[in-house]
């Protein structure tokens, strides 16, 4: 199960994004852009737990989308995320970049929330969500 | 030395059965192709090698994240690859395999091998325009394009280096194997066309911090713009991702559309490059969005707008 903190009654700021049943544990998914974001977010799930992440390598400053194909966001061993620009490696979980251009920066995280049907929400930009 | 350009650049990559379906898609031809990878072919033979980064029949690693192993340069005849044995042997290990090639590294590491090129003639009309003032290239009835029109990579255009040098590169390239510098983006680095090619450039540089070593993007020329832009809509259509594009270079000209790989660098339709010779002088521009493309466009789903008031419209 999730420790993602859980929203009793989703309010009207926070944007839907999927059911947490749809991000299985070490899969990947992209949504949106969602209204307010310049870019996709992807969820992924990892030990458990769900995390949300702005599609958008920090290696160039507007920030450049990172699958090669909808949805295909890992590397082969499935064990990192990976910008298929030029295959730049993250922490699933920290978002913070071990190997390729942009060593040591981070992705951006997106703030979810999970409500008691399941449902995940993202914080809508300008209310803690960045754009 | 009469280098042509790239026959084929082989890559170690990390999740073959993607690398198969994304070059497939691409709209090379697999030749021999299996599980374990193999070639990919443009429409003259030139291409992409793929292999499990573990196979041990692949050259070393860059000590990077790139995936690139070597790069295979085609020359017009045997005297072309004992000259360059005959130059570079001078400072380095070159290996003469049994096939002829030859194999080397350059100055940053890069795997390099030289080979009598495998490419073949292509006899293959250019997109046709007409124009207003010029005679007509499509004569009565003749139709510019059609749902199914065929748009495959041609042959593979040129490679892309992040180096961290610029200058050793260019010496490298330029002294030892007599490519000659086209023009300069200042900040990025020089294009490169060796001398049996009068395309714009079969090779530039970016430079960039030793850990980013390795290959930015690789190129396919393409029969004209609207082949590249159907091949590109067509791609994105199946999903893939564009990174950049579509457009055109300035220099070099070149129309361009880049996309993400899972081989680890960008992939490049290109279509409509000047072509050089020996009295052109090089420019130089500063790096930049301005310096690199004389118009940008973005990808969007087709629409079209209908006649009358819209729906629901008291008439």
């Amino acid at each position: 199960m999730s420790t993602t903190p859980a929203l009793p009654h989703a309010s009207s700021e926070k944007l839907h994004l999927c059911h947490a049943a749809e991000v299985r544990e070490g899969h990947v998914k992209g949504f949106g852009p969602l209204e307010g974001y310049r870019r996709k977010i992807i969820v992924l799930r990892k030990n458990g737990v769900l995390h949300a992440w702005l599609d958008a390598c920090p290696h160039y400053s507007s920030g450049t989308p990172m699958a090669w194909k909808t949805d295909a966001y890992l590397n082969g061993e499935r064990t990192h995320l990976t910008c298929h620009s030029h295959n730049a490696l993250f922490e699933m979980d920290t978002g913070k970049c071990i190997l390729g251009p942009c060593l040591g920066q981070k992705l951006t995280r997106v703030e979810i929330v999970v409500d008691e049907d399941g449902d995940v929400y993202a914080a809508a930009p300008g209310e803690g969500g960045l754009i | 030395m009469n280098i042509i350009g790239p026959d084929y650049l082989v890559f170690g990559v990390d999740d073959v059965a993607a690398a198969i379906e994304y070059l497939t898609a691409w709209g090379l031809k697999p030749v021999d192709v299996t599980d374990k990878g193999g070639l990919f072919e443009t429409l003259d033979g030139t291409g992409v090698i793929i292999r499990h980064k573990s196979d041990p029949s692949l050259p070393p690693p860059l000590p990077t994240s790139n995936m690139l192993r070597q790069q295979i340069y085609g020359v017009r005849s045997a005297e072309d690859l004992d000259a360059i044995e005959a130059e570079l042997g001078k400072d380095r290990r070159v290996t003469r395999l049994s096939n002829g090639s030859i194999e080397l590294k350059d100055d940053h590491g890069f795997e390099l091998k030289f080979q009598v090129t495998i490419r073949r003639e292509l006899d293959m009309p250019a997109e046709k325009i007409n124009a207003p003032g010029a005679p007509a290239q499509r004569g009565p009835n003749e139709i510019g394009v059609w749902e199914d029109m065929p748009a495959l990579p041609r042959t593979l255009s040129h490679v892309v280096l992040f180096v961290p040098d610029i200058d050793i590169a260019t010496k490298f390239y330029c002294d030892r194997l007599g490519f000659v510098i086209t023009d300069v983006l200042t900040g990025a680095g020089p294009f490169l066309r060796p001398k049996a090619n009068d395309d714009h450039h079969t090779l530039f540089f970016i430079r960039t911090p030793e850990y980013m070593k390795g290959c930015e993007h690789l190129a396919f020329h393409m029969g004209g713009p609207t082949e590249l832009m159907v091949a590109g809509t067509r791609f994105v259509k199946k999903g893939y991702q564009s990174f950049w594009g579509p457009g055109r270079h300035k220099f070099g000209s070149n129309w361009f559309w880049y996309f993400n790989s899972p081989l680890g660098c960008h992939f490049e339709y290109d279509a409509d490059m000047d072509k050089h010779d020996d009295t052109w002088v090089a420019r130089e521009a500063p790096n930049g969005a301005e310096a690199s493309q004389i118009v940008l466009f973005e990808y969007r789903e087709k629409w079209s707008p209908a006649g009358g008031p819209p729906p629901g419209a008291k008439g």
